[in-house]
């Protein structure tokens, strides 16, 4: 749902707790987080969408690879899944679902996740995604809040996925372009995750539906921290700029970019192209994670020595203009 | 005449690709497009604006309306102007003074076979004296390995780019720019695809091939 509808929903819904959630609805992050013992907390999360591209194994991998992401990007390591399924019997060919179902299992093996079963409803839209549960030590979870001033932010995978699915239902991109894209939405954040154990980092989130301005947004409203964005320096994924260049540009970057312009100062000269990639919602996008200045540049470099080829410092993070993200 | 598309109801991209198709198959020089969201009115008017068009949108809940009118484009500029000067153009009738238009199409980043090193000696030499066509020449097409003289570190970059500036318009291959992983570092000229190549070549008078 477009963000402000959602938070529209659930505004004044009062929703019990105890003190075992470490993590739960109120700074929306990207998974719920419980405590189990002074050492084990459960990571909780699930995402299911409609198809993004035509093939159905690449939709089984793609779905997958975006389910299990909130997991990585709470720094937790995902262990069990569990399928959701819509599906439209009397239309479609349950070829179709199997091709999915293999997909999405090809990435859980791929992460050493197991699926332990699933639910299926009838339905006249194909739609798939998982429930993913995964452990974390209570004291190594990355939230999305927590970002300090002095913190580089970096990023972990090219943006544009909106605008190039865009392209491709348009029929404008290229058969390369989709192989690309397609690589990089069903490719897993776990190595991306894997190198950031190793450094401090002080927040972090994976990059999804509400693009990269909007998933900042949450890690910085309400916070002490204000953050400055390069733009020139945010890795955009080959041909993105060109098509939102001439008006292939999702609507829910739109919603985004309303949904949150009031929180983000920029630069009247900034490319409206460019703008809208910064809000373009990400399907399986990289993780976003804060790290102090001085480890920041080895953490780019660990990430590219794990094949994170597009991994750039794109910001940094300040006790000035708080709550606010500022392009320049 | 203004032609009217009515994009009412249709998810994005479509808006977009209807107004595309309006444009390059008629050329309108007046054009009126409806559209039902707000983001359909950015990305509508975006694409137009790429294409010469002048836009005003108005409308408000889920009916807008952008208007649009046919300025200037980097290829039809001097035509255009010279039209507007001429009354036997008004009538219709193919005066002298009007330009042809010249279609030069290069597939290659050097000219002829024999000596690659001369080849591009050749090239560099021949689009610096292309100004000499003046407003006979109406369009550029960089194809193949012919979208390497659109890059940063082309030799005839500077010239392209003042070629451009005046008006010209230069289309480039974007199936070609991806194939050799070049879209970054185009410089110039707009990335184009197959069926406005064809268009071009036939609205064009004359085709040059290189």
């Amino acid at each position: 749902m477009p963000p402000g509808d959602l938070a529209a929903a659930l505004a004044g819904l009062s929703i019990p707790t105890n003190e075992n959630v470490l993590v739960g609805l109120g700074t929306a992050d990207d998974a719920g987080v419980y405590r189990i013992s002074a050492d084990l907390a459960l990571i909780q999360t699930v995402d299911f969408f409609t198809p993004i591209v035509d093939d159905p194994y690449d939709f089984g991998r793609i779905a997958a690879a975006n389910a299990l992401s909130d997991v990585y990007a709470m720094g937790g390591v995902p262990k069990t899944a569990m399928n959701l399924v819509a599906f439209p019997l009397a239309s479609m060919d349950p070829q179709i679902l199997r091709d999915i179902l293999a997909g999405g299992i090809s990435i859980l093996e791929e992460s050493g996740t197991v699926l332990l079963g699933g639910h299926s409803v009838e339905d006249d839209e194909l739609k798939y995604g998982l429930s993913v549960t995964g452990f974390v030590h209570p004291d190594k979870i990355l939230a999305n809040q927590g970002l300090m001033p002095g913190d580089r932010l970096i990023l972990t995978k090219p943006l544009g996925t909106g605008v190039m699915n865009t392209a491709v239902k348009a029929g404008l991109a290229s058969d390369k372009q989709i192989v690309s894209i397609t690589a990089l939405m069903a490719a897993l954040n776990r190595d991306a995750a894997a190198v950031m154990t190793r450094f401090p980092i002080t927040a972090c989130t994976d990059i999804t539906g509400f693009g990269l301005l909007g998933h900042l947004a949450e890690m910085v409203v309400g916070t002490r921290v204000g953050v400055t964005i390069f733009s020139d320096r945010v890795p955009l994924i080959s041909g993105a700029l060109d098509f939102a260049g001439m008006g292939l540009v999702p609507g829910g970057a739109f919603r985004n970019r309303k949904f949150r312009e009031s929180m983000v100062a920029m630069d009247a000269d900034l490319n409206p192209a460019l703008r809208d990639l910064l809000f373009d919602p990400q399907t399986s996008g990289g993780l976003l994670m804060g790290c102090p200045k001085k480890r920041s540049q080895e953490l780019v470099d660990a990430l590219g020595a794990q094949g994170i080829a597009d991994a750039a410092v794109i910001g940094e993070v300040t006790d000035r203009r708080r709550g606010m993200i500022t392009i320049i | 005449m203004t032609t009217e598309i009515n994009a009412l109801g249709l998810s994005c991209p479509q808006p977009v690709l209807k107004t595309k198709q309006a444009v390059e198959q008629t050329h309108p020089a007046q054009l009126t497009v409806r559209v039902d969201n707000e983001a359909a009115v950015e990305n509508v008017s975006r694409f137009l604006g790429t294409r010469g068009y002048d836009t005003a949108a108005s409308g408000q809940g889920d009916d807008f309306t952008i208007k649009a009118v046919f300025t200037q484009s980097s290829a039809d500029t001097r035509e255009k102007t010279k039209k507007t000067g001429s009354a036997l153009d008004v009538a219709g009738v193919n005066a002298p003074d009007i330009p042809q238009k010249i279609l030069v199409f290069i597939a290659t980043d050097r000219m002829g076979f024999g000596d690659d090193e001369l080849g591009k000696k050749l090239m560099i030499s021949f689009i610096n004296t292309l100004g000499e066509m003046g407003d006979d020449l109406w369009r550029l097409v960089f194809v193949n390995n012919g979208v390497k003289l659109t890059i940063t570190d082309s030799p005839v970059l500077q010239i392209l780019t003042e070629y451009e500036k005046k008006g010209l318009s230069i289309l480039v291959c974007g199936t070609c720019l991806s194939h050799f992983d070049l879209l970054e570092a185009k410089q110039v000229g707009q990335t184009t695809n197959m069926l406005d190549i064809v268009t071009a070549m036939q609205l064009s008078q004359k085709v040059i091939q290189l």
